[in-house]
Order: structure tokens, then C-alpha cells, then sequence
């Protein structure tokens, strides 16, 4: 029975090398451990503004996110890879031509997922900090610990995910109820204790004081959560077609007013039955930037006045940036080449898509500014956030063209990727920083951002479109 | 005398592997031309270097007048094609692919002609239901209807017959012997050598991405000889050469 298991692994890891070959993908976690270890270095230089404690946060809740980005990764995984590659399958799906239950093979893929993605992610970056330790004077058992809760942050970004969507899967109606009654909790906690909720997170409570009784109780819970997912799968598949009124030609009078209307229509109704639209709203930028908000309101104190809001602001535009792969991983060029359809033509579409969806990040900055006091400051942070996510949007289409999604494991796109946004970033937070009305110069991101989608444009269509 | 398709000393090269290699030919207008080869001969790629999907590795090839190298948009606008793999978007019904279709080509009567495809390849039951639920059949009968709703000039399809059953084949058959009696043409990559023999008007053979022959069916016929055993007896040949 560990066939299955053991076919999974090599399959993911037939993926990747396949996409960027097998050399570029094995030096994914190389890349990892290399920043950890590097980082390393600069930690005593980061503690003279901000306490190691508060760092330590912000890497939980980085692995947090990451736990919640694969999961919600994974159980779209069959539809992307048929779109992308054409009649290719998952042997979580294909797997159910054998005499296995859907729940046997669903349980061996979240098993898969755990111990892949932390080889690839969690490991290296935790043996970077480990490596680097006698150098830095960190205690060998700080760094084991970290390594630990590092696991466990990232153990539940991706159990809850999983959890959440099995739920999702069932009745949206008692996901809505789950996720208002943990808000509610949350509240009623940060109420009684007048402590920041975000501070009862299991792996950062054993970070700052490791204890067995919690550690067995976090695992217990993880547990809980796998093991209720895996019991409340039921197989996406029914077998029975689908059928449904038009709504291409009405949509398409609607977005009359916009370039490409045709692949906007047909975008905007991709993202719509698809269920991406509430799912990724959900999974992909709502749970994530709500969660954020606990973690980096811990940091106030070391952020000048009104400095949350603008922070917040910049990290949803990261995450709003990423609204780009939703609008392209379920098709490659694939099915337009019959058509007369440029790759560039198929960008601007794109594009115009990411742009309405680009509605949500700015209504949920405003309502952010206003919930959190800082109406005052909702103008600029809202340009803030929209100017990043475009700009760290054209970034991601000059590196990766319609193939966002696969190309972030190649290394030299990736750390391309990181040095152009975060140098962006360090100089637009320090401007916020200085002061609120200075934000709104970060309307200048849209100028590079413009011609990096040139730039694309000119290259993507001088190579062979990918999804042949 | 002119040609509606002509490649010049084609060539595909992925890494060490040549898909083709030097090939030339010429398609006359009128034309049911058919692209003949053993499965990984290089018809696909073929094809898609012939309507601007890839890039050839050397060679030129002119379609409709058009070089598809430098126009491949151009190319696309003016011919009908049906990819062998690729499928309708997932999301889209059959009737909403079909708009989409009539929206990126600008074609005005579009629902007129979806409603005409629709009767004629007897799939009206299905065009209120998603493309990911369509059987492979009504798949490729809506791949079949997009590459034909425009009339266009000239269709290169691959594999077009492959999903349909034996009474679809037929209807598909006789469509495409009466869009050529029009005056279109038509290139259709095929390895079903009764089909091919039954409605082409000339033929060419690929074999491990060279040419082996082009001429026309007739010359067989002359000869009293059958496609399949011409087809098999100079693959055969290759193979051992």
C-alpha cells in the first residue's frame, strides 16, 4: 500500500523537474537553506530595531501562509495540471481506476504534500538557521526549536486549509458558521486575557516556552483536523454533467467597455464556476490577510503611528499580486493556438481580469482602515496596496508570461522576483513610514509596472507559447 | 502554378530530437490533402508549425499567401484548425465556446451558424452542459464545428475522425468530401489510412519526420494498388533502411 505513496512523491517530483529541469528544481531548497543561513547572520543587525521575539513571529506566520498556499494548491491540483498540460492527471485522481477508497488515496495526498513540501520549504530553511548557529551565538536548542515550530506552523496552515475546504466542499453553510465562531473565539480570548490572539498560536506558545503537554496537545489538534478532513472527503467527480444557461454573451455585452471583452467574459466565468472566486477569495486572501493582521498588530510598538495600516496595505498587495495566478492556471496558450490569439493578446486579458479582481484588495483595505481607526489614512493605503500588487503583478508576467503557478519553484525566477519586490517594498514602507500622505507617491510602482508588461508582451510571444 | 500551402525545407528540432526534418510540399487549392504517418512521425508538429503554433527550427512556409513565421495571427485568422489534444475551455458550455469562438473571430451570425453545427453533428442535447462533462465524442465534435463555423479558406485538422463513431465518421467523411467540392481545401494529419483513401485527393507520408512521398491518390487507384499496403510496404522499408 505504499506503492501509492511512494508513486505520488515521484510524480510531484516528476513536475517540477519536468517544468524547470532537474538540476534548476534541486536547487530550489539549496536557494532556501541559503537565505536561512545568510539571514542568519543579519539577525543581530534586525534585533537592534526589532527584538528576536517579534521576528520569530513574523517567520510563523510566514510559514503559517505557506502551509495555507500549498493546501489550497492541492485540491485544485488535477483541474490546473489538465489545463496546463493538456491530458496529463495526478494519480490522486487517476488513482481511482484501483480498487482503493477515495479516502485512502486522499489521505496518502495530504501525507505526500506534508512530507514533500517540507523537504522543499520547511527543512532547508530550518537547517540554514541550524548551520548557522555556532556562528551566531544562537543556541543549538533555540535552532532545534525553531526547526520544530516552524513544522508545526506549517503543519497547520495546511491542515486547516484542508479542513476548511473538505468542510467548504460539503456545506459552505458550516464553513461560514466554523470560521464566525472561531472569529468569535478569537475575540472572546483577546477580551477576557486583553492579549492579542495571535500570541495563543500553538507553535509560537512552544517557541517562546517549550512545554510537552502543549506540544502533545498541538499535535493532537493537527491530528484532529487531518483526520476529520480525510473522513469528510468526498470525491469532487460526481460523474453528472453539468448543465448550465449562457452567460458568455450578457457577460460579454457587459465588459463591452474593455480591452478584449471576449477572454475577460470567458476569465471572469472560469474564475466563477470554477468556484475560485469564493474559494481563492477565501483560501488565498481573505483567511491568510486576516490572520496576518493578529500577527503584525503584535508589532505596533516598533511601528511609527499609523504604520500598521500602511504594512498591512503593502503585504495584501504582495498577496493581492498573486490574484494573477488565479486568472491563469486553469488554461495554458493551449486552447487559444486555433484561434487567432497572440500570446500577448492573452496577457492583456489576463490582465484586464486581474484588474476587476484587484475590487477585492481595495474594499477590504478600506474596510481594514476603517474597522482598525485609520479612515483617515484609507485613500492612501488603498493606493498603496493596489500600486504593489500591480507592480509585483508586471514583475511576475515579465519572469513568468501565463505561467505563474509553475515557474515560482525555478530558482533565478524567484530570487529575481524577490530582489525587484523587495526593494520596492523596503523603499514604499520606509516613504509610509515617514508619513501617511507620503503613501500615495507609491502611485509611481504603476510606471515600472507598465513596462514590465511591455517588456513581457515583446517576450512572450518570441518564444514557442508553453501547454504543447 | 499557385499553391494555398507550401512548405519550404521544414525542419522541427526539441533538443536532440528531430521532429522533422526537411520537409517540402505543396497544397493545391481544392484540395483534400492528407498527412500520412505512424503514430510520432511528426504530423502534429507539422501541423502546428504550418498555422504559426511553433516555430519551425529552419525552413519557411507560406498559408493563404501569408509567411507564418512572420504572421501567425494573420494565419490563424484566415484557416480553421483542430489541435489533436487540446480541448474546449472547461468552464464554457458547448453553445458558450461556440460565442466565444464567433467573438474572438468576429464572426456576426454566429448563434445562426452554432445552431447549424449544433443539428448537423446531433449534439444539440449537450449545449447547455460545461465542456468538462462532454464525452470525448461531443468534445471533438465541437473542436470539428470551431474550426469549421467561419467557412475558412483552408482547415488543417489533426486527427479530426478519432473520437467519433462509425456513423459520425461517416457524416464527418461526406462533409468534408462536399467542403472540398466547394472549392475550399483542406490538410487533414491522419493515420486511419481507409479514411484517408476513401475521401483525399492527394496524399503525403511522414516517417520518423521525412518525407517519404506526396502524390496523388489517383496514381494508386491507376495502379490498382490499395493506400494501406503503398503506406505499409514504404514505412516498412524506412524502418529497415
Amino acid at each position: 500500500m505504499l506503492e501509492l505513496f511512494k508513486n505520488m512523491v515521484r510524480e510531484e517530483w516528476r513536475m517540477h523537474s519536468t517544468m524547470f529541469g532537474s538540476l534548476s528544481f534541486a536547487l530550489f531548497p539549496v536557494m532556501i537553506f541559503g537565505i536561512a543561513f545568510m539571514s542568519s547572520f543579519l539577525l543581530p543587525l534586525m534585533r537592534s530595531n526589532l527584538p528576536a521575539g517579534e521576528i520569530a513571529i513574523l517567520t510563523h506566520a510566514s510559514f503559517l501562509m505557506l502551509g495555507f498556499m500549498v493546501g489550497a494548491f492541492g485540491l485544485l491540483g488535477n483541474e490546473v495540471m489538465n489545463r496546463r498540460f493538456g491530458q496529463a492527471s495526478l494519480l490522486a485522481y487517476s488513482a481511482r481506476s484501483l480498487p482503493l477508497s477515495g479516502r485512502f488515496i486522499f489521505f496518502n495526498f495530504v501525507v505526500k504534500d506534508l512530507i514533500y513540501y517540507f523537504f522543499l520549504w520547511v527543512f532547508p530553511f530550518g537547517l540554514g538557521y541550524i548551520l548557522a548557529s555556532p556562528f551566531t551565538g544562537v543556541p543549538l536548542f533555540a535552532a532545534l526549536l525553531l526547526l520544530l515550530t516552524l513544522t508545526l506552523s506549517f503543519l497547520s496552515g495546511l491542515c486547516i486549509v484542508f479542513f476548511l475546504s473538505t468542510v467548504y466542499s460539503r456545506s459552505r453553510a458550516l464553513l461560514w458558521l466554523i470560521v464566525l465562531l472561531t472569529g468569535a473565539g478569537w475575540g472572546i480570548i483577546s477580551a477576557v486575557t486583553g492579549m492579542n490572539p495571535a500570541l495563543f498560536f500553538p507553535p509560537l506558545l512552544l517557541y517562546v516556552s517549550f512545554s510537552y503537554p502543549t506540544f502533545i496537545l498541538t499535535c493532537a489538534a493537527l491530528a484532529a483536523l487531518f483526520a476529520v478532513s480525510v473522513s469528510l472527503f468526498d470525491p469532487l467527480e460526481t460523474g453528472q454533467s453539468r448543465e448550465v444557461k449562457n452567460s458568455f454573451s450578457p457577460l460579454l455585452k457587459k465588459l463591452s467597455f474593455l480591452p478584449n471583452p471576449p477572454l475577460a467574459a470567458k476569465d471572469m466565468i472560469d474564475l466563477y464556476r470554477s468556484g475560485s472566486v469564493v474559494g481563492q477569495t477565501l483560501f488565498s486572501f481573505v483567511i491568510p490577510l486576516a490572520v496576518i493582521w493578529f500577527f503584525l498588530s503584535l508589532l505596533t510598538p516598533y511601528f511609527p503611528p499609523h504604520g500598521l495600516i500602511f504594512l498591512y496595505a503593502i503585504v495584501a498587495g504582495v498577496i493581492a499580486s498573486t490574484m494573477y495566478t488565479w486568472v491563469t492556471m486553469f488554461d495554458s496558450f493551449g486552447p487559444y493556438a486555433c484561434l487567432p490569439v497572440r500570446v500577448s493578446t492573452l496577457i492583456s486579458g489576463k490582465l484586464t481580469t486581474f484588474s476587476l479582481l484587484q475590487l477585492v484588495p481595495a474594499v477590504f483595505i478600506a474596510g481594514a482602515a476603517i474597522v482598525s481607526g485609520e479612515a483617515a489614512n484609507l485613500i492612501p493605503a488603498v493606493v498603496l496596496c493596489l500600486a504593489v500588487s500591480f507592480y509585483a503583478a508586471g514583475i511576475m508576467v515579465w519572469l513568468t508570461g501565463l505561467s505563474p503557478n509553475v515557474l515560482v519553484y525555478d530558482v533565478k525566477v524567484l530570487f529575481i522576483y524577490l530582489v525587484l519586490v523587495g526593494i520596492a517594498l523596503t523603499i514604499f514602507t520606509a516613504v509610509a513610514f515617514a508619513g501617511p500622505v507620503f503613501a500615495l507617491s507609491s502611485v509611481i510602482l504603476l510606471l515600472p509596472a507598465w513596462l514590465f508588461v511591455q517588456k513581457a508582451k515583446v517576450k512572450w510571444d518570441a518564444v514557442d507559447p508553453a501547454g504543447f | 502554378m499557385t499553391f494555398i500551402l507550401e512548405a519550404k525545407e521544414l525542419s522541427k528540432q526539441f533538443g536532440d530530437v528531430t521532429a522533422v526534418n526537411t520537409v517540402s510540399l505543396a497544397v493545391k487549392e481544392g484540395a483534400l490533402y492528407g498527412l500520412l504517418g505512424p503514430n510520432g512521425s511528426g504530423k502534429t508538429t507539422m501541423i502546428k508549425m504550418l498555422t504559426g503554433q511553433i516555430r519551425p527550427t529552419s525552413g519557411s512556409a507560406m498559408v493563404l499567401g501569408l509567411d507564418v513565421e512572420k504572421d501567425p495571427v494573420g494565419v490563424r485568422a484566415k484557416v480553421g484548425i483542430i489541435p489533436e489534444q487540446e480541448t474546449p475551455p472547461s468552464f464554457l458550455t458547448a453553445q458558450e465556446y461556440l460565442d466565444f469562438v464567433g467573438a474572438v473571430r468576429k464572426i456576426p451570425d454566429i448563434r445562426e451558424k452554432a445552431e447549424w453545427w449544433f443539428d448537423f453533428l446531433e449534439f444539440r442535447d449537450k449545449k447547455n452542459v460545461l465542456c468538462k462533462d462532454l464525452s470525448r465524442g461531443t468534445r471533438q465534435k465541437l473542436m470539428f464545428a470551431q474550426a469549421f463555423v467561419h467557412e475558412p479558406a483552408l482547415a488543417l485538422i489533426d486527427e479530426p475522425l478519432i473520437n467519433f463513431d462509425p456513423i459520425m465518421q461517416d457524416v464527418v467523411k461526406e462533409y468534408l468530401a462536399g467542403y472540398a467540392k466547394k472549392g475550399k481545401t483542406i490538410f487533414i494529419s491522419t493515420h486511419i489510412l481507409e479514411i484517408a483513401e476513401e475521401i483525399c485527393s492527394e496524399f503525403a507520408i511522414l516517417h520518423k519526420g521525412n518525407l517519404l512521398h506526396t502524390g496523388p491518390v489517383s496514381d494508386l487507384t491507376a495502379r490498382n494498388e490499395h493506400l494501406s499496403s503503398f503506406f505499409l510496404s514504404l514505412v516498412r522499408k524506412d524502418r529497415h533502411a
